[in-house]
């Protein structure tokens, strides 16, 4: 079966920055997380009550999917079209725990609703009114073959036009978000969506040639 | 694909009967289920009143015909899916396609909660026969095999629309001649798990629910399991009595709005209700009772009210939520109240709402109170709502 997808934009958050298609876009090298998203959220001058509400792990993938669609044509695409498949090591359990801390008090129904990973791909398909095939998985380590895989199947089954795929994991002040947007056609800068050039992206951040 | 889909046989449990005979005679004499806690073991026994099958591990299993040992779950499922399919009496079931599509949102949860005692303090404790049915499928495929089902089975979970979505489901498969008979619905059995999460989301009375009543102030949760036996017209007219009805609607939407919550003007019932109503080639005024989801929290009932005042204005059906007996059986409620709204049609049934006494305020009418018998029941909308937005209706229809 010969596939051609491509990754039309790459978006990668970690150790205090943020860089769009491998260039960095912003940073704030002396915030703990919940601040430097923060400052993320203010330097994306977009207004979105509702993200105050969230988890870290929620803010993260849905700040980075912002910077990831900034200059995309996603809105071209039907709301059945759009699905996300995301990864992560440690699943909810930074929710999890601050949840179970909450517990001994009153437990907390505003922690409790993020004990779940996939809460963060409903808040960012709230977001932007996807409603595409969606799926979270937990693996020890980024897997690229497995999303190649995996996306792949499901646009050449035209299950979906196009995929936001990757990773978005957070744990105490540990985290890192990579995300692709992949689609059927070619666009400028874009490169064939394959396994190999997936973990080019990921490990990349040696990219720290800032 | 417009061949119809029938329904030929029901099977039920809840804390109101153990069987369609005993949950009609508890709609006639108004006999809710909800009550202390007795089965459970929970430190919230005496203060969350829950709707328990007041029947324990031991009697269940005699009940089902398989071991104590299983999850309460599967045990639920096997007594109603097999009520159901020995009301259909399909002859020669074993040369036919069939299949089992069975829904559940806590799968054997009881068990590991159990499990995890043991576990948790030395992690070389704890009987892995406890968690053989964690996993939601595993009550499906044992069900499914002591049923004699082997074409095809899946699980399905979507929350509180689980059931409903499986009944969808199946009369998909039929209609796409994939398969000749379905036995769709689903079960759950009550869990700490559950039971402790929905009392984090601040939604449990601590009194007997009050759907659509202004002063309601959460649900109680139940367990139980409920079936249709779905059948393709070829097989409808090898039976050796008559169907109940026909599955003429369904419609599954999504509002995405909240996890936990419909969006205030219930955007996503709307969808689904009218959508099964299309897809039936009804119009509002054609249905002669709503099932309604009315978990009896404020925001189910309120956008659920909201999404019918919408649609139905100025016509309103008469309309009950059969939670008010049952309390909420969460992945069973669309199976259970499929069963319900089958045998609306069967009898002339409009169910009353229990404990309704104060009008809403946002909403021109009122549930019925009052239980009806002789109506001229033709259509059947019955309601599944879900956490994360996942709402579907199921039209029921006389034939």
């Amino acid at each position: 079966m010969n596939i051609n997808n491509y990754i039309t934009s790459n978006v990668t958050i970690v150790k205090n920055v943020v860089y769009h298609n491998e260039r960095p876009i912003f940073e704030n090298r002396d915030a703990d997380l919940s601040a430097f998203l923060l400052s993320v959220y203010q330097h994306l001058e977009v207004s979105y009550p509702k993200f105050y509400k969230m988890d870290n792990l929620s803010k993260l993938g849905w700040l980075a999917t912002e910077v990831l669609l900034k200059d995309s044509d996603i809105k071209q695409y039907q709301p059945e079209e759009v699905g996300l498949i995301l990864s992560n090591a440690n699943a909810s359990l930074d929710s999890d725990k601050r949840y179970m801390q909450s517990v001994a008090d009153i437990p907390s129904p505003a922690l409790f609703v993020y004990t779940l990973p996939n809460i963060m791909i409903g808040e960012i398909c709230i977001r932007n009114h996807f409603k595409g095939e969606d799926a979270f998985f937990i693996f020890e380590k980024f897997d690229a073959v497995f999303i190649e895989q995996y996306v792949n199947g499901l646009l050449s089954n035209n299950v979906l036009q196009t995929c936001i795929c990757g990773w978005v994991d957070v744990l105490n002040e540990e985290y890192k978000a990579v995300l692709f947007l992949v689609e059927k056609t070619k666009k400028a800068n874009a490169v064939p969506f394959s396994a190999k050039n997936l973990n080019v992206i990921f490990d990349n951040l040696v990219i720290d040639k800032l | 694909m417009s061949s119809p889909v029938y329904i030929a046989g029901v099977g039920v449990i809840t804390a109101i009967g153990n069987n369609v005979a005993e949950h009609l005679l508890a709609f006639s004499e108004r006999k809710a289920g909800m009550g202390d806690i007795t089965l459970l073991n929970t430190k919230h026994k005496g203060e969350l009143p829950v709707a328990e099958v007041k029947l324990d591990n031991n009697a269940l299993a005699n009940l089902a015909g398989i071991s104590s040992k299983t999850s309460r779950t599967k045990m639920l499922s096997l007594i109603a899916a097999r009520e159901a399919m020995n009301d259909a009496a399909i002859p020669k079931f074993s040369e036919l396609r069939t299949g089992f599509v069975s829904a559940n949102t806590v799968g054997g949860m009881d068990k590991s909660e159990d499990f995890f005692v043991d576990f948790l303090a030395d992690n070389n404790k704890g009987k892995l026969r406890d968690i053989f049915d964690h996993e939601c499928g595993s009550i499906t495929e044992v069900v499914a095999d002591e049923l004699g089902i082997t074409d095809y089975m899946t699980t399905i979970s979507t929350a509180c629309s689980s059931s409903a979505n499986a009944i969808f489901y199946g009369a998909r498969l039929i209609k796409n001649d994939l398969l000749d008979v379905v036995i769709a619905g689903g079960a759950d059995a009550l869990a700490k798990f559950t039971l402790n999460g929905f009392n984090t989301l601040m939604i449990l009375d601590k009194e007997y629910c009050r759907p659509f009543d202004d002063t309601r102030e959460g649900l109680n949760l139940g367990e139980g399991a409920g079936y249709v036996v779905l059948v393709s017209d070829e097989v409808a007219k090898t039976l050796n009595k008559p169907v109940y009805c026909a599955l003429s609607g369904y419609n599954n939407s999504n509002d995405a709005y909240h996890q936990t919550a419909s969006s205030p003007d219930g955007t996503g019932s709307y969808m689904a209700m009218q959508g099964a109503l299309n897809k039936a080639g009804l119009k509002p005024t054609d249905i002669s009772y709503i099932n309604l989801h009315g978990t009896g929290t404020p925001n189910n009932d309120s956008a659920e009210g909201t999404a019918i005042k919408r649609l139905f204005e100025p016509d309103f059906p008469p309309m009950s939520s059969t939670k008010s007996f049952t309390g909420h059986t969460l992945g069973a409620s669309g199976g259970v109240e499929a069963v319900f709204s089958v045998l609306s049609i069967k009898h002339g049934l409009i169910y009353p709402n229990l404990r309704f006494k104060t009008q809403m305020h946002e909403l021109p009418f009122a549930p019925e109170t009052e239980y009806l018998k002789g109506q001229p029941i033709k259509n059947v909308l019955s309601n599944s709502f879900g956490f994360g937005g996942n709402c579907t209706s199921l039209i029921f229809s006389a034939v």
